[in-house]
């Protein structure tokens, strides 16, 4: 860690953020030396966002301290930290569709500047357009005086990177700046970070893309599970040592013994019959995508945020449209219309917001049947009797804890919560179960429950279980089978008895592992 | 310095003449003016009276009321806000100038006590919003009925006279005809617009409707700027009062009932989005100008008023309908679309 000789532009002493429950950064100290390009390195969940989010102001640390430039600062928002020099551009770009280009570049006028004063709008072209000549971006976006609204992608990305640059900053946080971008355009950005570097901004660069983080960075830190594990230089820590550092070396022995067990199950598991299968199915965000589902069998889907894993669960329900390839249920191949259709097919998916997929302001009996309704009564009356058996036949079979089925749903745990969705799914008895993020924010014991029950209804009852994680840790220790997705395709199909190297390889694309 | 791969800066580009001129064709504004000029245009050949000078000014008399409103509706819709409340106030604020007037008070103090009442409820509605976070459907929901009672309280029911000495706001006439409250509207709309386009204040409610988050992070004064606005339109309605009130020499307690209706009609028809962030004062111009050469058409048409009511409520649909699909959110209404829909699959 000292072997840097740069001083440090920002450094974090005991850092530590939690979140109800879950401890999204538990003490941790570093480190970005100014004048060089740092690879902030995790899996999805390590607490990289939350690390930057309290270096820039928009949250404010349960404990610990930052410096900057030797200084002990707080920041009580985004606005301190910028003025202060500590600027973040944001994977999604924060602009306003209806002003142009060079409004949003000097939005921060609107703040500073009084209400009744002019704003100048002919000038802000004018100005926009130095300052990108001063940047040498002049090429990188259209006129600035087009709208926001009919820029692609990656130049929306592009105004708020120019934004943040127009602040003059001496540490600038890349949030997986290029992820929507070409390898065209993420050259583009990357000629731009060198320039910074030379000027001795401290860049903090935060992608998935390793082969491209490693063809610029100096300096690489890894976190896991919201700890700092490594920091050092990019011929100590290589791609594929940041690779076993982020998926975690500890985690090998707890895996070792359910490996040796499934090898057992897997030696058999082939002869089951064929739940579901998808036959080089393609849409908008994934692309020729296969695979099998047999009954009893557990499929963890990994991959990053945004590869295309709730692309595909969806384009099967019938969500979202598909271009090429086919679905089939139990052999036969199906047109799947929607989640009713897929219901009738014996196809269950528990989406992966709770908070819109729980209805709020009803009870927890209500959240529990509203799927079964029409089972509960002849005609389309409903029986309050048999809703009320129903609902409280759930909570009991799947263990969520409520006062009554009466009790309102808000009253529940996150944890709890997510029992009920599961609960809700389950009642019409599928045959495949999808779910996409089964256990994010919930608590370890309620995970535990959770695991339980799905490993119960997939072996006694041969319930075929598809759930799509960004958790390393609940693939390994859950899936029989993983599959991992990367940028839209499959990369990975393999039993689950390899731990969890060969996946995160997959999933970042990176060649070893 | 930069990178041997990047591509040389492409050549700056400027706006051709040519990107104005179907710019300008994008607009809901050019689209309203032709159906306004088309309708005139048809009606002028059946009953020539339309294009008389006299009538055109009688036209645009009627929709200032309205129109002044309209104004001050399209910067709540801008920022993702609604007000339902501006016909009582219009009506408070009238008789508030009223009663003032008939206590003894100089004529002018009396119209700014009524405007200002229309600002303290635009401030009181405005703070419930932001200190509150009621959603604004609510609290101007229940303005109107405050605001309403409030003035019968006030008048007992009675009408108020108005200071004769403001009569020439609503009455007079100026250069050989024009009335007085149509040029104050003209010049409520551009003012408006340059306010919209041309401020820091405009710009900020822009910013704060189209991306709430990205206006917090860029340190607008998101709460003072919503409040600001309901303050606007309150002055307006206010001012609308006093407009209303001098046409005919008396405010009266039911007076602008049911105009929250037609006030949003225009500002919708001018292509304010409900969803925020989009807007156009000149647009509402034009939305309150094609309602009252609707009505107009009618009277000189003789046709039945029924039908009238009919085909307003027709144009607002269809002005919404045309909105949408030029902000291209009616694609998967297009021909392509619906083929593949319904035709893919086996």
């Amino acid at each position: 860690m000292t072997n840097t000789a740069t001083p440090a532009a920002l450094a974090v002493a005991g850092l530590a953020k939690s979140f109800g429950p879950v401890r999204a950064l538990r003490d941790v100290s570093l480190a970005f030396p100014a004048g060089q390009v740092t690879g902030l390195l995790g899996e999805n969940g390590a607490g990289k966002s939350t690390l930057i989010r309290l270096c820039s102001g928009e949250m404010r640390p349960d404990r610990g301290t930052l410096t900057l430039a030797g200084q002990d600062v707080s920041f009580g928002s985004p606005l301190e930290a910028i003025a202060a020099g500590v600027v973040v551009v944001h994977q999604e770009p924060l602009l306003i569709s209806e002003l142009t280009i060079a409004d949003n570049l000097f939005l921060y006028d609107l703040g500073e500047r009084p209400a009744y004063a002019a704003a100048r709008r002919g000038e802000n072209v004018a100005r926009a357009r130095e300052l990108l000549r001063r940047l040498d971006m002049t090429g990188y976006l259209p006129d600035p005086s087009t709208l926001c609204r009919d820029l692609s992608a990656a130049s929306r990305q592009m105004v708020d990177i120019v934004r943040a640059l127009s602040r003059q900053p001496k540490v600038l946080f890349l949030d997986e700046p290029n992820s929507s971008l070409t390898h065209e355009e993420s050259e583009r950005l990357f000629s731009v970070v060198r320039r910074l570097r030379a000027d001795g901004v401290a860049v903090v660069l935060v992608s998935h893309r390793l082969a491209e983080v490693f063809s610029i960075v100096d300096h690489v830190i890894v976190l896991r599970d919201g700890t700092f594990v490594a920091a050092g230089d990019p011929v100590e820590i290589d791609e594929p040592r940041a690779v076993a550092l982020m998926a975690g070396e500890r985690k090998r022995a707890v895996v070792a013994e359910t490996v040796a067990e499934r090898r057992e199950a897997v030696a058999h598991a082939d002869d089951a019959e064929i739940a579901l299968e998808l036959r080089g199915l393609s849409g908008e965000g994934f692309d020729d995508v296969s695979f099998t589902l047999r009954r009893g069998e557990i499929l963890g889907m990994s991959g990053l945020v945004g590869a295309g894993r709730t692309e595909i669960a969806e384009a099967v329900i019938g969500v979202r449209r598909t271009t090429a390839g086919r679905v089939l249920v139990g052999g036969r191949p199906v047109r799947i219309s929607g989640p009713g259709a897929a219901q009738k097919l014996g196809i269950a998916y528990v989406a992966e917001e709770r908070r819109t997929e729980v209805f709020h302001a009803q009870t927890v009996g209500y959240n529990l049947t509203v799927r079964i309704l029409s089972t509960l009564g002849p005609l389309g009356w409903v029986s309050a009797r048999r809703t009320n058996d129903a609902a409280r036949e759930l909570t009991r079979r799947f263990g969520v804890k409520t006062a009554s089925t009466e009790a309102p749903i808000t009253s529940l745990s996150g944890g709890n919560q997510q029992k009920v969705l599961l609960a809700r799914a389950l009642a019409a008895k599928p045959r495949v179960l999808i779910l996409d993020e089964p256990t994010r924010g919930v608590d370890v014991g309620t995970k535990a429950e959770i695991y339980a029950t799905l490993r119960e209804l997939a072996h006694t009852e041969g319930l075929a279980v598809w759930f799509i994680s960004s958790e390393l840790e609940e693939v390994v220790e859950l899936a029989d089978r993983v599959v991992v997705v990367r940028q839209g395709r499959l990369t990975l199909d393999a039993p689950n008895t390899a731990g969890p190297q060969p996946i995160v390889a997959a999933a970042m694309g990176s060649t070893e592992g | 310095m930069s990178a041997p791969t990047v591509t040389a800066p492409a050549p700056e580009r400027t706006r051709s003449a040519k990107d104005v001129a179907r710019a300008v064709f994008k607009r809901q504004e050019t689209g309203l003016l032709g159906v306004i000029i088309l309708l005139g245009f048809v009606v002028s050949l059946i009953n020539s009276n339309f294009l008389r000078a006299d009538n055109l000014y009688n036209v645009l008399q009627t929709v200032v009321v309205v129109g002044v409103i309209a104004v001050g509706q399209t910067y709540i819709l801008i920022a993702k806000e609604i007000d339902l409340s501006v016909g009582s106030v219009l009506a408070l604020s009238a008789v508030t100038a009223g009663s003032v007037y008939g206590s003894g008070a100089n004529p002018w103090i009396a119209m700014l006590a009524g405007i200002a009442v229309g600002a303290a409820c635009g401030l009181a509605v405005g703070t419930v919003v932001v200190l509150g976070r009621v959603s604004s459907f609510i609290v101007t929901l229940g303005m109107l009925s405050i605001a309403r009672g409030l003035t019968q309280l006030v008048t007992g029911g009675l009408p108020q006279s108005m200071p004769p000495q403001l009569s020439f706001i609503g009455q007079g006439r100026v250069f050989g005809g024009i009335p007085v409250s149509v040029i104050i509207f003209i010049v409520l709309v551009i003012l408006g617009q340059l306010l919209l386009t041309r401020t820091i204040f405009g710009l900020r409610v822009t910013a704060i409707g189209d991306n709430d988050a990205a206006a917090r992070t860029g340190g607008i004064p998101v709460g003072r700027t919503r409040i600001l606005t309901f303050v606007l339109i309150g002055v307006l309605a206010g001012l609308a009062g006093i407009i209303f009130s001098t046409q005919v020499g008396v405010a009266e307690a039911q007076a602008g009932t049911g105009y929250e209706l037609d006030v949003i009609a225009a500002a919708v028809i001018g292509g304010a989005s409900l969803s925020g962030g989009r807007g156009s004062i000149i647009g509402a111009f034009l939305g309150a100008c094609l309602l009252g050469v609707l009505r107009n058409a009618f009277i000189l048409l003789a046709l039945s008023p029924f039908l009238q009511q009919l085909s307003i409520g027709l144009v607002i649909v269809l002005a919404a309908l045309f909105d949408q699909g030029r902000q291209g959110n009616l694609r998967h209404l297009s021909p392509s679309a619906l083929r593949s829909r319904f035709l893919s699959g086996r």
